[in-house]
């Protein structure tokens, strides 16, 4: 306050930048942030329609999709054998990786399963190659 | 023309307007970016963490179920799984695209049969690109 006065009598050239628009516009960028921030968090999987049920015999000749069942919340069946859930992501690499003829992956799952178990699983089959998931009707 | 103000020495009677156009503007840019998120229902759902992304696209259609089972179809609450058919019908039948993706907003501890439940209604009301909405993890492992 003193300085202004001081430069209005003394008639010096004005240095002080303007920082009112500056402030304006950073403030309106935060709410901006603010609101948009617990969406921007948010994705989605695509998921196909899946075959009611497996066929097993087509499944022991060529692998054309890897069959997973959740059947319980730590427990899953990749093409009817049973692995841990810590143990999915080695088990489907092999089966999802580069060279697999086809990375089509069907997703049973048990009635009583949470919805976070779920998609839990459909999450390993995603990092570890899977293109197209479909999920069986009951 | 004005007479030049300088000169006759009067006061400045034009108001700035200038930042009250910044402002308004930038306000304008916040309601196009942010009008397709907010037909978002606004009832909590504490949705399944993920690390993969997958669908990305601006414009969907959402279908909200929280963990006690309250249904919403974008912002506006649905009385009951019989209601998500016709009322969804209808919603892909207002947009011009009719592969308009459908995203399955689920809470995390929902058992699978209820949104399986639900994204059978989703089907059955002709919904083609179904997604499930997750939350995305940025770091780690699974």
């Amino acid at each position: 306050m003193m300085r202004r006065r001081d430069q209005g009598v003394e008639a010096g050239p004005l240095s002080e930048i303007n920082t009112t628009p500056l402030i304006d516009v950073s403030l309106v960028l935060v709410v901006i942030l603010m609101v948009a921030s617990p969406l921007a968090f948010e994705s989605s999987f695509g998921v196909h329609k899946g075959a009611p049920l497996a066929q097993p015999a087509v499944i022991e000749d060529v692998p054309e999709r890897v069959e997973l069942a959740i059947t319980g919340e730590n427990r899953v069946e990749v093409n009817g054998r049973a692995v841990a859930i810590d143990q999915l992501a080695g088990a489907l690499a092999p089966l999802l990786g580069t060279g697999a003829p086809k990375r089509d992956v069907a997703v049973s799952c048990a009635d009583q399963v949470s919805h976070g178990a779920f998609v839990r699983v459909l999450d390993i089959a995603k990092l570890n190659g899977a293109a197209n998931i479909a999920v069986a009707e009951k | 023309m004005r007479p030049r103000q300088t000169t006759g020495a009067a006061p400045m009677a034009k108001i700035n307007v200038t930042p009250i156009i910044d402002v308004a503007l930038v306000l304008v840019i916040i309601l196009l970016v942010t009008a397709p998120m907010m037909s978002m229902s606004q009832l909590p759902v504490d949705l399944p963490g993920a690390h993969a992304r997958d669908t990305e696209r601006a414009n969907f259609i959402s279908l909200t179920m929280t963990a006690d089972g309250t249904l919403a179809l974008d912002d506006k609450a649905l009385g009951g799984l019989a209601e998500v058919a016709p009322r969804l019908r209808a919603r892909l039948a207002e947009g011009r695209d009719k592969n308009q993706l459908v995203v399955v907003r689920a809470d995390a501890k929902l058992p699978h049969a209820a949104v399986r439940r639900l994204m059978d209604a989703a089907r059955e009301a002709g919904a083609v690109n179904l997604g499930i909405a997750t939350s995305q993890i940025t770091g780690g492992t699974p």
